[in-house]
């Protein structure tokens, strides 16, 4: 694509006007996404491919150190460069401390006095070329005086540790938090008394596992374009939150939100990573400094140092006490997040992960607590499912250790434990449905009819929970004059379909078929308000606001209809593009005649929103830190089973087969569905063996490139069967269906651990599990954790080190 | 930033580019130079000189039993052709697990081995079965240099920078041979050789040892021989104690680096077993057995 094509994004085939493709109307037979050709030939429009008269472009001056004071910042001579047009710091833009999420209020837009971790914004350029501007940012003068950097978490929340931010008890935060310290939050789950039932129980299990930090890593990297039209800009972003990004933009720059709209061409991917305000302010701040459209590309390396969404390194400490029958009785665990740098929306990850130590397992006494931990990393997030893989790859692994103490077969071990229809969850909500027994059944047995394993194989199970997210969201539908269909939505496609199949819930309602219907979106002038495409809550929130709407519309068609059959509307029904009386094929009116018919009086025209499902009743009186997931809604059940090899000479692992079975409540588009599963399995694979980052002691990311940070490839995919489990929620989203996008990356890394540990005859208990990893392990029994304060005594594996045994 | 640029059709005017202009880089499938300059560690160079179209450079033929390669022969070719998977065996190995299938449609065994990447897949082949590089300038003519001390540290070769390879001679192997290239690979493809091995094994009537040349990738500033282990096997019973004494040997004697893909004593414990595995892989093929192409598919998981 060349300069000067200046296409806007509404007019040049991208979204937000996007026809759907071919399809069906019932839902329960394969809807093909619309945008999907045009992504596989290359004719779909990234941010970054839109182009602009005189745009200028941007780049970022990031700190490069983890944590420094800044004893010197002058951009005067950066400024005199050829082709500079704009230089931005925190002196120029308000002064003020935000929060990305609100939990702590602990970031400026750009550095102000102190970096604290390597992709901190200290300066913004914008110029008239990538070469210019790059140029200019070299060219500001910039001195630190480095200070310790802050990277153990245990460490961290030593007393004599310095701090990441001194001036904490002076920050702003949410009422249910109290960030001191290095502690950003804190939040517990507690249910009777552990330490007695602990206390009573024949077995108890105590064990650390460690979690490294990881990225998300979509192809398209951060791009946002700023601009201006008097005083309202136009801010094209690569986000999967567009409402967020509009009104942190707002807050930050002091601009109400009517001003600013956030419009999203398709997306290349989000993962979680492009969840959250990022980089919108400061492109806006510059597009208004520089009297021109501005445009930031993030390169590879920025894209992995600079936004700040990874997923969080992880220390937990595990103790579980058992009968001799191998009933869970109760836990104690004690979950430390790195949270990094800020604390963005990690207090209420620790929450979940909290959760997630818990599961879906009936404990009658629990005692879990997550504490968020500054340090001078990059601040961690709402990557896919966050938490959800790590926790469960600890729990589930212990879940192996406690089943092989007691003498049972591990899928025994769970089937004893996994909650039924309902049994009480964690905070005693109570469970709907068998989807934990029976998603565990499926893939135990699919996986074992696989047929017999081969040298250097065994099978690994592991098994979870996710909740779905309950939230505010909007659309519009309508029948245009013609009889097609159109839905206008505040929801963003990330990339999972979820938005591309809004048309089968609608074409449903209206007896119409889903090509019948083109969508709006992804722009904040147009749609109503939505969560954005993050806690796989697209479909379970706007596809409820797209039913709603729907519906009434089909009440204002049928009205129309009564008139013109002469017929009562409780007669009458929506079908094949027509109202027509029941049981008399004879009557009936097309859609397309009783749109014509509106388009002169009252328009064919409804919102949706609603309220969102209420959490379960739970009793959370005796949690602190309670940011809303002491229960989980509607949550999903799922197992995966794995059949991998291990060749324990050089730690290679590989997974040979995942059968993926998941309680999604109700599948409500096949492909779509399986998609989803297939993605997060190839996903969670690399996570399990080879996605980690890598710091130096100088807290500066050692592979932060593509080369250096390696992600599964197509050819490392392993055959994946995926297998449904359909119990659907009674307070769901559409038709009793639950969140799909985040459960599939859960539980994989677990199956295969308890997969290598079967092998092997050792565990790893350090994520992820490398070939070095693996076998350092087998040949010298290092289960890579280290655990000098384990916060419950010696953990199993320093016991066994030690020769003593526990019972 | 790039100032100049030129795509020659013939091989002299391109020698004549590069006689006269001294920065001026040739660029075949550009693999490399175009990643390395993406990711920020060398900026393209002030000027190119694109040979890719250069008909004298695509040849390749078996002539007198040896393999005649034209500095354009892409790793797909070496990959895929029969008489190199049947005579050559290992480089057909090496060539299969190059990066992607769109880099072996692209990548050239010239600009792999003027690349001279201590990592290059094709180099411990070469320098096992013996090859030979024509190096050419404008004026000088050609001159012979084998691939063993072609390169001379990460990125740097012995050539001037107006000579340009154009053609790789690879003698045949003895009758009685068989050859191998591994490496040990934490993906199946899009990959950089933590550790690598070649080796060319001939068996005597007896089924012993008669002779190996073992050479090792990633484990040195360039691509390196491993006597040690070849006298480990020489005379040896073809067995996997011989194999396992050939791969300790070559740790022993190797000393790699930490970094951030593996820690040098895992990259020395490796070489031991990457080693061994080769050589039973090489073995394999002189008694006729068949071991699939790529052994590094094959190699991983197995006894040895």
């Amino acid at each position: 694509m060349t300069e000067g094509n200046a296409q806007h994004p509404d007019r040049d085939g991208s979204p937000p006007d996007q026809e759907p493709a071919t399809g069906s109307g019932d839902g329960s037979r394969p809807w093909i996404r619309a945008d999907g050709q045009a992504k596989a030939t290359g004719q779909a429009r990234y941010t970054a491919d839109l182009t602009f008269p005189g745009l200028a472009h941007a780049r970022l001056l990031l700190a490069g150190r983890a944590h420094a004071r800044i004893t010197r910042l002058d951009p005067t001579r950066a400024r005199t460069l050829p082709g500079v047009l704009a230089i931005l710091t925190q002196a120029d833009v308000p002064d003020l401390r935000y929060g990305s999420f609100d939990y702590v209020l602990d970031r400026t837009l750009f550095a102000r006095d102190v970096v604290r971790f390597e992709g901190e914004v200290v300066a913004a350029v914008a110029a008239l070329t990538p070469e210019q501007a790059a140029a200019a940012v070299a060219a500001i003068e910039v001195e630190y005086e480095d200070l310790p950097p802050i990277l153990d978490v245990e460490g961290a929340l030593r007393p004599e540790s310095p701090l990441v931010h001194p001036d904490i008890d002076g920050y702003a935060h949410d009422p249910n938090l109290d960030p001191s310290g290095n502690v950003a939050g804190r939040s517990t789950i507690v249910k009777g008394d552990a330490a007695a039932a602990l206390a009573g129980a024949a077995v108890v299990v105590r064990e650390r596992y460690v979690a490294d930090m990881a990225h998300p890593v979509p192809i398209e990297p951060h791009s946002v374009t700023a601009d201006w039209s008097g005083d309202r800009v136009t801010i094209y972003s690569s986000t999967q939150v567009p409402f967020t990004a509009r009104g942190k933009t707002a807050e930050v720059l002091q601009i109400p939100e009517h001003r600013i709209r956030v419009v999203v061409t398709h997306l290349g991917g989000g993962f979680g990573g492009k969840c959250d305000f990022h980089f919108e302010g400061h492109v806006a701040a510059l597009a208004r400094a520089a009297r021109r459209p501005v445009r930031l590309v993030l390169s590879r390396h920025e894209e992995f140092i600079a936004p700040d969404k990874v997923t969080h390194a992880m220390v937990v400490d595990l103790e579980t006490g058992v009968a001799e029958d191998g009933t869970i009785l109760a836990r104690r665990s004690r979950i430390l997040l790195d949270c990094g740098a800020y604390a963005s929306d990690t207090p209420v990850l620790g929450q979940i992960a909290a959760m997630m130590i818990a599961g879906p397992y009936r404990i009658p006494d629990v005692d879990i607590e997550a504490i968020s931990v500054y340090t001078n990393r990059t601040p961690a997030g709402s990557v896919r499912a966050p938490t959800g893989p790590q926790a469960c790859w600890a729990v589930e692994q212990h879940h192996d250790v406690l089943a092989t103490r007691v003498g049972l077969d591990p899928v025994e071990f769970r089937r004893r434990n996994l909650v039924h229809d309902g049994d009480e969850g964690p905070t005693r909500q109570r469970h709907e449905g068998d989807g934990a027994i029976d998603t565990l059944n499926a893939a135990a047995d699919r996986i074992r009819a696989d047929g017999p394993l081969g040298p250097g194989e065994a099978i690994g199970v592991a098994s979870g929970w996710w909740f779905s997210a309950p939230g505010a969201s909007g659309a519009f539908v309508r029948i245009e004059s013609d009889g097609s269909g159109r839905i206008v939505t505040g929801a963003q496609e990330n990339g999972t379909g979820a938005v591309m199949a809004l048309p089968i819930l609608a074409a449903e309602e209206l007896g119409m078929r889903p090509e019948d219907f083109a969508i709006t979106y992804q722009d904040t002038d147009t749609g109503p308000y939505d969560g954005g495409s993050s806690g796989s809550q697209t479909t379970f929130n706007n596809g409820r606001a797209v039913v709603e709407a729907a519906r009434e519309v089909r009440r204002q068609l049928l009205e129309l209809a009564s008139v013109q059959l002469e017929a009562s509307v409780a007669d009458l029904e929506l079908r094949d593009g027509h109202a027509g009386v029941v049981g008399s094929p004879d009557r009936r009116v097309s859609i397309a005649d009783l749109a014509s018919t509106a388009h002169d009086g009252a328009l064919l025209l409804a919102r949706g929103s609603g309220l969102p499902p209420e959490n379960p009743e739970h009793d959370a009186s005796a949690c602190v830190g309670r940011l809303g997931f002491e229960s989980f809604a509607s949550p999903t059940f799922f197992c995966h089973a794995v059949r991998v090899h291990v060749d324990p000479a050089t730690g290679i692992v590989r997974t040979r087969k995942v059968v993926a079975a998941t309680d999604v409540g109700r599948v409500l588009n096949a492909p779509g569905a399986t998609g989803q599963m297939t993605g997060g399995v190839v996903m969670a694979l690399g996570n399990a063996t080879m996605e980690g980052t890598v710091f130096g002691a100088d807290g500066r990311q050692r592979n932060a490139s593509l080369l250096d940070y390696k992600l599964l490839t197509t050819a490392d995919a392993p055959e994946i069967e995926v297998v449904f489990v359909e119990h659907p929620a009674s307070n769901g989203g559409p038709r009793g269906s639950k969140g799909v996008g985040e459960p599939p990356i859960v539980p994989t890394a677990a199956a295969v651990a308890n997969a290598i540990a079967s092998v092997t005859g050792t565990r790893v208990r350090r994520l992820p599990m490398t070939p070095e990893r693996v076998w350092r392990a087998v040949t010298t029994g290092d289960d890579g954790a280290t655990e000098a304060n384990a916060p419950f005594g010696p953990s199993e594996a320093a016991l066994a080190a030690a020769g003593i045994g526990r019972r | 930033m790039t100032e100049r640029f030129a795509a020659p059709t013939s091989l002299e005017e391109a020698l004549a580019i590069l006689g006269r202009d001294r920065a001026a880089r040739p660029v075949a499938g550009g693999t490399d130079l175009v990643v390395a300059s993406r990711q920020g560690r060398r900026p393209l160079p002030e000027s190119i000189v694109a040979i890719d179209r250069i008909a004298e450079l695509a040849h390749h033929a078996v002539a007198d039993g040896s393999l005649v390669l034209g500095g354009l022969t892409t790793h797909a070719w070496l990959a895929e052709t029969p008489e190199v998977r049947s005579g050559w065996t290992a480089l057909a190995d090496a060539s299969a697990i190059v990066g992607s299938p769109a880099t072996r449609g692209t990548g050239t065994i010239g600009g792999n081995l003027m690349n001279a990447s201590p990592a290059a897949e094709t180099t411990a082949p070469l320098v096992v079965f013996g090859a030979n590089v024509m190096l050419r300038a404008i004026g000088r003519g050609s001159r012979i240099v084998p691939v063993a001390s072609l390169a001379t540290g990460p990125g740097r070769t012995s050539a001037a920078p107006d000579e340009l390879l154009t053609t790789v001679v690879v003698p045949a192997p003895d009758p009685m041979s068989g050859s191998a290239y591994i490496r040990l690979e934490y993906r199946r493809a899009m990959e950089i050789a933590v550790v690598g091995a070649a080796a060319l094994v001939t068996l005597a009537g007896d089924g012993t040892i008669a002779a190996a040349r073992i050479a090792l990738t990633a484990v040195a500033p360039t691509i390196v021989r491993a006597p040690e282990a070849e006298i480990a096997l020489v005379g040896a019973a073809a067995d996997a104690a011989a194999f396992r004494a050939a791969g300790a040997a070559a740790a022993g004697a190797a000393s790699p680096i930490d970094d951030v893909r593996a820690s040098a004593d895992y990259r020395r414990a490796m070489l031991a077993v990457v080693v061994a595995r080769t050589v039973a892989a090489a073995v394999a093929r002189a008694r006729g057995e068949s071991i699939p192409i790529p052994a590094s598919r094959w190699a991983h998981g197995q006894e040895v």
